[in-house]
């Protein structure tokens, strides 16, 4: 860092403008994320086989009449050329309206509001049960020797690699129908959540935690370790306040990449414990050529992506001082 | 620090000695609990699990599909009904007759019914549903469909509604019998559509009362309910207090809420957990095989190489159908060698023509020219494969009649046909359908009475509709089978009648333009508590008006 010599306040002005630089950059660059997310959806759903005109007819296989067919037509501006479409829907999304659904033929943010609690409540709290049990697994297997080690990262690997709808299976088998523990579907109650949770959680843990140890690893040879051990540190008070620190900082920064790998596996898990939710709205839409929802839904985890992705970079510049300087002589 | 470490382990572990026990713990059975009385009990919420599509619109005249059906009858009444040996019963209609001419038929009405808004059931009640369903505006298909020959209704006086036609339509009952064409109250259908496809409101045993999407639909009972069917086991309001629907696709999901009793009683059950339940004491078992036509596989006789009749035979003769269903479907779907589904009387079967010869395909092969063969051991006509495109439908095919299909494709393949399955969501299987790039194709058809025959076998039915679909998928076309089943659908004698779709059906068998598997499969899982539960013989969705819960 150059301003060593400058007085106090410049140093300020120089960081707060820092600071505003990064943030009108993130927010240039969600802008152009979510145009391009936007643009992409309005083609690529048009490339797949099926006409939207029949998703307002009540899906696919309709038998309307040619007169009904061009009357919904033009009713929703199916008609008009392709481009012509396109740019009236990023009119109307520029002004904050996503559209009527054509198959439910109710306002499409509606739904949309109705449906993101539950998937936000069930991707939160695998994300967290996902860090909790990462954190626990990463220390225990960096600090219990080798057999720990090879364990730990066997499990990690393991858990890592399991399909959703394999767990969400297995798990309702295990802990619904032959133990009787748990519902294997929604309750709308606390009880219900458990089981998608733990599906999700586990192989997100599994990713988590081998990222966390290897990190705690390398940490723990670093010279600073060495002289806190020559300081005389328990070896527990090292690795929770010195290597723990360390460890986190690429798990915090995959937290926004894990936040849209939750909602993505929630189309399974939704499904699977049917439970309402932006992952089964989602699949319903697709299947049925709904395009306003696709494309609602889209933005929406498209927008959640970025926020999340814009925290983790503040938490990571929170835990981390070297990127608050590193950015200034980029 | 060492604690949380073992649990992981530890979780595992049991989740291993857990999940290997399992084959034994799902199938495990617990004390059945035999209820003391038989008299009904009234009260209680019975938790349905639908493993259908959620519908998008409740309203079953707009559009008109199975899922719509199922959740329709339960809160609207129909003009007739069907009993179980499918006669056309009386439901809001008392009685009806026909003129000679067979164009005028009068409805003669239940005279003491409202619609639970309180709008009086009328004649003109009548009339206004047949023109919303006639209505482009109202995105019909399936009623719109059915009512083709229906030119107008006429408030003859408040109980007699008269139904002019353009032609005479053996099949109008059927199809007033069908939920597609129940009967809502004309207040509800002035609201509009957004309105009405959240809660329509019809003279049913239960009312809508909330609908919370991608979750469940709430029925509450409708406590005036006085037209039941002529076949209902009761008078007076149904014995159920409430019906929480639910929509649960995964069919594992379902049979464990069905298990755990979180769920009364699911449908869309799959052969494995019907035959798992098949070995406990606490859940029952209904098959009620939907009417219309059977699950057949459809030979494109439209394009080479089906266009040979001798072709189609070879491939019928070559498969293996048997064996793959009884593995496959645990003994739950009876094979069928007719056109229609068992559910209609005048369903003609003739198993000779569909046994499996491996010699007579190749015989029959040979002599139609394909008789080289491949590197692959597939047959080759001037430098062409002999090869069979089947698009199928996730959405339609379950798992176990897809996999039932590449047992076909398996033994097809000793003759020497390259069956291509090709796994499709159902925009593109219909889109695929509409191009004309088939070869075979297995396409439910849901219709109360043999008329389905009609829309799948006329050779009308090739010219596609305006969104390209078209419902003869076989593309017979036979000028003699045309008349056979325009002069069927128009006779109002009901024994020349069934003659005529007999003499129809021998056509189509003969013809190898189909390869009949089982009746279209439509089974219910329900725990024993649930009493007096049905499924409507019209198309054979359940019904809820009879049913009551024992130690509730």
């Amino acid at each position: 860092m150059t301003p060593g010599l400058q007085t106090t306040n410049r140093v300020d002005r120089s960081r707060s403008h820092r600071v505003l630089r990064w943030l009108l950059v993130r927010l240039g660059g969600a802008a152009f994320v979510l145009w391009a997310v936007a643009t992409l959806t309005f083609f690529a759903i048009r490339l797949i086989p099926g006409d939207p005109a029949e998703a307002v007819l009540g899906g696919p296989g309709s038998q309307a009449s040619q007169e009904t067919l061009d009357q919904v037509r033009r009713d929703y501006g199916l008609d008009l050329p392709l481009g012509v479409q396109y740019l009236n829907a990023l009119g109307r999304l520029l002004t904050g309206d996503l559209g009527t659904s054509y198959a439910l033929k109710v306002p499409v943010a509606d739904l949309l509001s109705a449906q993101l609690g539950g998937t936000l409540i069930l991707a939160f709290s695998a994300l967290l049960v996902a860090w909790a049990s990462a954190l626990a697994l990463s220390l225990w297997s960096t600090g219990g020797g080798r057999i720990a080690g090879s364990v730990g990262q066997a499990i990690e690997l393991t858990a890592a690699a399991l399909p959703h709808f394999w767990l969400a299976t297995v798990l309702i088998a295990i802990f619904s129908s032959a133990l009787g523990w748990l519902p294997p579907v929604s309750t709308g109650g606390v009880l219900g959540l458990i089981l998608p949770t733990v599906t999700l959680a586990i192989p997100l843990a599994g990713f988590l935690a081998q990222v966390m140890r290897e990190t705690m690893l390398d940490t723990l040879d670093a010279p600073f370790i060495v002289s806190a051990r020559a300081r005389g540190e328990s070896e527990g008070g090292i690795r929770l306040r010195h290597a723990l620190r360390h460890a986190s900082l690429p798990a915090i920064s995959l937290s926004g990449w894990a936040l849209g790998y939750l909602i993505s596996g929630a189309v399974v898990v939704e499904t699977i414990f049917a439970r309402p939710g932006l992952g089964r709205t989602l699949l319903q839409a697709v299947t049925l050529r709904d395009v306003p929802i696709v494309t609602g839904v889209v933005l929406l985890v498209a927008l959640v992506y970025i926020v999340m992705t814009i925290l983790t970079d503040a938490a990571s510049r929170l835990a981390d001082p070297r990127l608050r300087t590193a950015e200034g002589e980029r | 620090m060492h604690s949380p470490s073992r649990r992981p382990a530890r979780r595992a572990l049991t989740a291993i000695a857990a999940a290997s026990g399992l084959a034994l713990l799902l199938t495990g059975c617990q004390p059945a609990t035999e209820s003391a009385s038989s008299t009904p009990v009234a009260g209680g919420t019975l938790t349905y699990a639908s493993g259908d599509a959620e519908p998008t619109c409740l309203d079953p005249h707009v559009g008109g599909n199975y899922p719509q059906a199922l959740l329709a009858g339960q809160f609207l009444d129909s003009l007739v009904s069907r009993n179980s040996e499918g006669e056309i019963i009386p439901w809001l209609a008392t009685k009806w007759s026909v003129s000679d001419d067979g164009l005028t038929w009068d409805f003669t009405l239940k005279d003491d019914v409202s619609f639970t808004d309180g709008t009086p059931f009328d004649a003109d009640a009548v009339k206004v549903n047949v023109e919303h369903l006639k209505d482009p505006a109202t995105e019909s298909s399936t009623g719109y469909l059915a009512l083709g020959k229906v030119e107008s209704v006429t408030a003859i006086s408040d109980t007699v509604a008269q139904f002019t036609l353009n032609a005479p339509d053996s099949a109008l009952l059927e199809s007033l019998s069908m939920p597609w064409l129940a009967i809502e109250s004309p207040a509800g259908i002035a609201r509009g559509m957004e309105e009405n496809c959240q809660a329509p409101i019809g003279t049913g045993p239960f009312v809508v009362d909330d609908w919370v999407k991608q979750d469940h639909v709430s029925l509450v009972r409708n406590e005036d309910y006085n037209s039941p069917p002529a076949d209902a086991q009761h008078d007076g309001k149904a014995y159920l207090e409430a019906i929480e629907w639910r929509f649960i696709p995964d069919s594992a999901s379902r049979y464990a809420a069905l298990q755990a009793g979180q769920v009364d009683i699911l449908d869309n059950a799959q052969p494995d957990t019907i035959a798992a339940a098949e070995k406990t004491t606490t859940l029952a078992h209904i098959d009620a095989p939907r009417p219309g036509a059977s699950n057949r596989i459809e030979l494109n006789a439209g394009a080479a190489p089906f266009n040979d009749p001798a072709v189609r035979e070879a491939f019928i003769r070559a498969v293996d159908v048997n064996d793959g269903i009884e593995s496959l479907f645990f003994g739950s779907a009876k094979r069928s060698y007719s056109p229609l589904s068992s559910a209609e009387s005048v369903g003609y079967s003739d198993e000779s023509l569909f046994t499996t010869d491996l010699d007579a395909a190749n015989a029959l092969l040979d002599t139609a020219g394909w008789t080289a063969r491949d590197a692959d051991g597939f047959r080759v006509k001037d430098g062409e494969r002999l090869t069979l495109d089947f698009p199928v439908s996730t959405n339609q095919s379950i798992p176990a009649e897809q996999s039932l299909f590449e047992q076909i494709q398996a033994t097809a393949k000793q003759a020497g046909f390259d069956v291509q399955l090709s796994l499709l969501d159902l925009s593109s299987w219909y889109g695929v359908l509409a191009e004309n790039d088939y070869d075979l194709v297995s396409a439910p058809y849901t219709k109360v009475g043999p008329d389905v025959l009609r829309i799948l076998y006329h050779s009308d039915g090739i010219v596609p509709a305006p969104s390209g679909y078209f419902a003869n998928l076989s593309q017979v076309s036979d000028p003699q089978l045309d008349d056979l089943l325009t002069r069927a659908s128009e006779i109002s004698d009901d024994a020349e009648r069934a003659d005529l779709y007999e003499q129809a059906q021998k056509i189509i068998l003969e013809g190898f333009h189909i390869l009949p598997l089982y009746d279209q499969q439509n089974h219910f899982l329900l725990g024993t508590q649930v009493k007096g539960a049905r499924s409507l013989p019209t198309v054979s969705t359940p019904t809820f008006y009879d049913t009551w819960l024992a130690n509730n």
